[in-house]
């Protein structure tokens, strides 16, 4: 029986990002994964609405876990900053009581359902980085990735601060490692996996974020990378839509496809190429779905 | 007993030597040392000439910050077995905070992390003459900035640093924990100046959230929180010109709207200006639609709730 999941792709993956959403629905059945849409759910603020307004963060983020609990639903997510804020709300007000009675009274207010404190909230690789997951997409994907050299980018929200998410070592993360080499691809192992795309600043302080994106697509680059694989809408679009600006800034030559989560996974499970949308991004992928054989 | 292969991070100028390399020195000790102790041993037992900077031992003087296999931490407060257990390697490798130029092997110079924590004015500057005995603060009033007021100044958190890594002038960490520290204290009279003083180039709207002053914190300030409240106090004192604002700002408008992030508006919204220049890539992303052709706001189910919260959820900041 298919896992029912409430289902939150967030803003960037519903608009900006489509090809993530589209690939995410058309992926799901054959991870037996029901999705549940929440036509209720906010944005979570990006980490913005916390620092312009910390209670209105707070108090709509639990308005999103609030109505996953009347769907009776776990929330799965596919993107690093709506994890963290998601799981950041949850996290304060399941530890403090009288800070829930506090949300709930506004939500109660608003005419909207108070939050008991019993949903979780996982991302996608998270699901699938357990050894049940693995062994799902090794029995999967016997068509596999071809030996395809991925380097795996983790950004950072979906790691830190690991007293929030917790998943695994956020120094030492080896849950898109695991995939990649389930899914018959090659670890393109690099120092820069666990650092920042820039994003949260990339139109409020553009050349600091690009040299922050550099350390990343370099190093992955270096490591003889064919293809970067995240888990993040957010990092995706600092590392492939401006890429070719981080190239200009800083005179060097990437050439980087980079991949949703969800992509490296349907490639491997031989999900149709049109349905995974590659035609959006910036970074052509042809030579990856050659490798591969799609 | 334990044995470890420590390969340290040497550098001596003064000494002729141009170039850092790193040493191995192996150690016997007793299961319980560490990393500070390891280090002081090697210094007395093998080689006199290693520099090192430390002080209380006791993780509250902020001294002997270093990286241990690529993670910062205090050196006092770290055991070489737990160390070595959680990154399965036998051999430690130690190296100077990031983020600072070296001086002499783990000593690096701190001048710009103090220049910085300096700008912030990391004191009270309340208003008005003295009262004759001291002012009284509720315990609630200080709880709001206890946790900021346990940094050290060790530095760890600038080391790791990802904004600061990409632009050395960014304030960083430590030095606005030390400005939320003060802004939130009710006998402070320059909020809204240090609103002000703590926007602009390399100030609070710097930061890119990667939260590695967070994971890092020895003593569980979690400095990204400090300046996320800068933030807020920012918002509260109408301090919202900067673009680090403006980016906020338009996200709070898109909740307004619709309550999704209304991805048409932020690029304009945040830098009307500058906006300009991104105009070729804007295209681009309009060309793979990755921007909306219609300036449609997304609009979710029972939004009158959404609204009602906006008006009317206080803020406490």
């Amino acid at each position: 029986m298919a896992r029912q999941f409430a289902y939150y792709p967030g803003c960037v993956a519903e608009f900006s990002s489509k090809e993530l959403n589209a690939t995410t629905k058309a992926l799901a059945p054959l991870l037996d994964i029901e999705l549940l849409p929440m036509p209720q759910a906010t944005c979570c603020g990006a980490g913005d609405i916390a620092e312009a307004k910390p209670n209105l963060y707070l108090t709509l983020n639990v308005r999103i876990l609030s109505e996953a609990e009347e769907m009776g639903a776990d929330i799965l997510t596919i993107c690093n900053v709506c994890t963290l804020n998601l799981r950041r709300a949850n996290k304060m007000v399941k530890e403090d009581p009288r800070l829930l009675e506090q949300v709930n009274a506004d939500l109660v207010n608003a005419g909207a359902r108070p939050y008991q404190g019993t949903i979780d909230v996982t991302h996608l690789l998270w699901y699938l980085a357990t050894e049940e997951g693995l062994s799902l997409l090794e029995e999967r994907g016997p068509k596999g990735l071809n030996g395809l050299r991925v380097a795996p980018y983790y950004g950072c929200q979906l790691l830190r601060p690991s007293s929030v998410m917790g998943f695994e070592d956020p120094d030492r993360p080896q849950s898109l490692e695991r995939l990649i080499t389930a899914l018959g691809g090659e670890v393109a192992d690099y120092d820069g996996k666990t650092r920042c795309c820039g994003f949260p600043i990339i139109l409020a302080r553009e050349e600091v974020a690009l040299k922050e994106s550099h350390v990343a697509l370099s190093g992955a680059r270096d490591a003889g990378a064919q293809a970067m694989v995240t888990p993040c809408p957010l990092c995706h679009l600092a590392m492939d839509a401006y890429q070719r600006k981080t190239e200009q800034l800083m005179g060097e030559e990437y050439a980087m496809p980079v991949l949703h989560l969800p992509q490296l996974i349907g490639l491997a499970l031989g999900l149709p190429t049109q349905s995974m949308e590659f035609k959006r991004h910036f970074t052509p992928v042809d030579d990856v779905l050659q490798t591969v054989g799609a | 007993m334990a044995s470890t292969t420590f390969r340290v991070f040497r550098y001596q100028p003064d000494s002729g030597e141009s170039e850092s390399y790193h040493q191995d020195f192996r150690l016997d000790h007793e299961e319980k040392t560490t990393i500070l102790d390891a280090l002081l041993r090697i210094q007395n037992e093998q080689d006199g000439t290693l520099a090192v900077r430390y002080s209380c031992r006791s993780a509250i003087c902020g001294s002997c910050a270093c990286k241990v296999n690529g993670k910062t931490v205090l050196a006092c407060m770290t055991q070489v077995e737990e160390a070595k257990a959680e990154s399965g390697a036998d051999t430690l490798q130690v190296d100077p905070i990031g983020n600072f130029a070296p001086i002499k092997d783990l000593v690096v110079d701190m001048t710009p992390f103090w220049e910085k924590f300096k700008a912030v004015k990391p004191f009270l500057i309340p208003d008005g003459p003295a009262p004759d005995k001291e002012r009284l603060v509720p315990k609630a009033a200080m709880e709001k900035v206890a946790k900021e007021s346990a940094c050290i100044l060790c530095a760890a958190c600038y080391s790791e640093c990802n904004s600061l890594a990409a632009d050395p002038e960014f304030v960083g960490p430590a030095a606005f924990a030390w400005g939320y520290r003060f802004a939130a204290d009710e006998r402070d009279a320059q909020r809204k100046n240090r609103a002000k003083l703590y926007s602009g180039d390399h100030g609070i709207w710097d930061c890119t959230r990667c939260m590695f002053c967070n994971e890092r914190c020895p003593k569980g300030v979690d400095p990204r929180d400090a300046i996320e409240k800068l933030g807020a106090i920012a918002f509260q004192e109408k301090v919202t010109k900067d673009k680090g604002a403006r980016h906020a700002k338009a996200f709070l408008i898109s909740m307004r709207q619709g309550g999704k992030l209304n991805e048409q508006l932020v690029g304009g919204y945040t830098d009307p200006v500058g906006g300009v220049f991104n105009a070729p890539l804007a295209l681009r992303m309009l060309q793979k639609g990755k921007l909306p052709k219609s300036p449609l706001t997304h609009k979710v189910k029972d939004r009158d709730q959404v609204t009602k919260l906006i008006k009317n959820v206080k803020e406490t900041i």
